[in-house]
């Protein structure tokens, strides 16, 4: 009697399905994700129900993080030239071409002015291991010390249409975030957008 | 499917003529799935998917005095932004009258209590004031400004300075540190 051969499935897989999921998934990636920015610090903030989108250009980003510290940031290279331009002659300091190249790729910077330079002198893989101070502010908003003052006022400078959009992390005190809107306040800004996560509106809410 | 049959190849047909073994069509595709789940992979790490959305908000102009009738107290809600996630409010009455100091979390207590007290008033003169306080964070004060958005309250404001009467109270019954 001949033994009964287990007859053995073949070891090799049709890919071709799995290849077809894969890239559907890869052409849905591609067109609907964006590219993170490399931010100075990670903020983590709150949601709110509000359907508003934030724009995409010509807009400056106000971020507060969960310590305090105040981070500036506008979206156009350009602007960020023309504004690094503008505050340099107030402060009496000058930026070679090659230092504001390097400050045009910074989506955004928390570094009191006086050490700006020094900053953009440090090699890129440094850059990212500093840890950056923050802008000065203040409660009153209009105060010498008050650096955000400066920034926020050139890049309108440089530019006029930017709209303004504050970033706050959760644990951000009130008070920190009172001085950023004294410092706005004061510059007859009464107008500018909170960007926060998105959360579902209750069952049966309806925006009027 | 990418494969083609081919049917038997080779081996004697009708006829008898001897066909040359053709090359099978089938191609392994897994070096293709790797390079599409490395690609995938790369994707979700680099890029963000959920856009932030943005609520607006506008405050007084400073540099113009309004003349405005005052507001009558027993229509306002005064909600102070506590430490710990905790709100508390006082509603019908000014700070110096010794009013009720009433306790709420954020969240559904919240918008329970502006509703219940949004009805005892004509619905056009409900105001709502917020006043966070020092140990207030910003996560909180963008809670309430979306309950108001949540509740519908037309008037509301954001007011930063506490009153002395206020702060005693406080002091006094919430045991804030302020």
């Amino acid at each position: 009697m001949p033994a009964v051969k287990v007859k053995r499935a073949s070891s090799s897989v049709d890919m071709t399905a799995m290849t077809d999921v894969a890239f559907l998934l890869l052409t849905f990636f591609i067109l609907t994700a964006q590219f993170k920015s490399q931010d100075a610090a990670a903020i983590e903030t709150p949601s709110s129900i509000s359907g508003i989108k934030v724009p995409d250009k010509d807009i400056m980003t106000i971020a507060l993080g969960k310590d305090g510290k105040v981070y500036f940031g506008v979206d156009s290279q350009q602007d960020r030239i023309t504004m690094l331009d503008n505050v340099a002659a107030i402060k009496g300091i000058s930026f070679s071409d090659k230092e504001k190249k390097d400050f045009s790729l910074m989506s955004n910077f928390g570094i009191p002015i006086s050490q700006l330079k020094a900053y953009l002198a440090l090699p890129d893989d440094q850059k990212a291991k500093v840890k950056q101070p923050g802008i000065p502010t203040d409660s009153t908003g209009a105060a010498v010390t008050n650096e955000l003052k400066d920034w926020v006022f050139n890049s309108r400078k440089a530019n006029n249409g930017l709209r303004i959009a504050l970033k706050g992390d959760n644990l951000a005190k009130f008070p920190e975030f009172k001085n950023v809107l004294a410092t706005l306040q004061a510059q007859n800004i009464n107008k500018f957008n909170l960007i926060t996560g998105t959360e579902a509106p209750p069952a049966g809410w309806k925006a009027d | 499917m990418a494969e083609i049959n081919t049917g038997g190849g080779g081996g004697k047909s009708e006829g008898g003529k001897v066909r040359s073994k053709k090359a099978s069509t089938r191609i392994d595709m897994t070096p293709m799935v790797d390079l599409g789940f490395l690609l995938i992979t790369f994707f979700i790490l680099a890029t963000t998917l959920s856009k932030p959305s943005s609520m607006t908000l506008n405050v007084p102009d400073k540099t113009q005095k309004e003349e405005t009738e005052p507001i009558k107290a027993s229509n306002v809600m005064t909600v102070f932004l506590g430490d710990n996630n905790k709100a508390y409010y006082i509603f019908g009455k000014a700070a110096n009258e010794d009013p009720k100091l009433e306790t709420v979390g954020y969240g559904y207590e919240f918008r329970k209590a502006i509703q219940d007290n949004a009805r005892k008033v004509p619905a056009d003169k409900f105001v709502v004031v917020i006043k966070p306080t020092k140990v207030s964070n910003y996560k909180n004060m963008v809670d309430v400004l979306d309950e108001m958005a949540i509740t519908k309250t037309k008037r509301y404001a954001l007011v930063d300075a506490l009153t002395p009467d206020e702060e005693k109270l406080l002091k006094d019954k919430a045991k804030l540190q302020i």
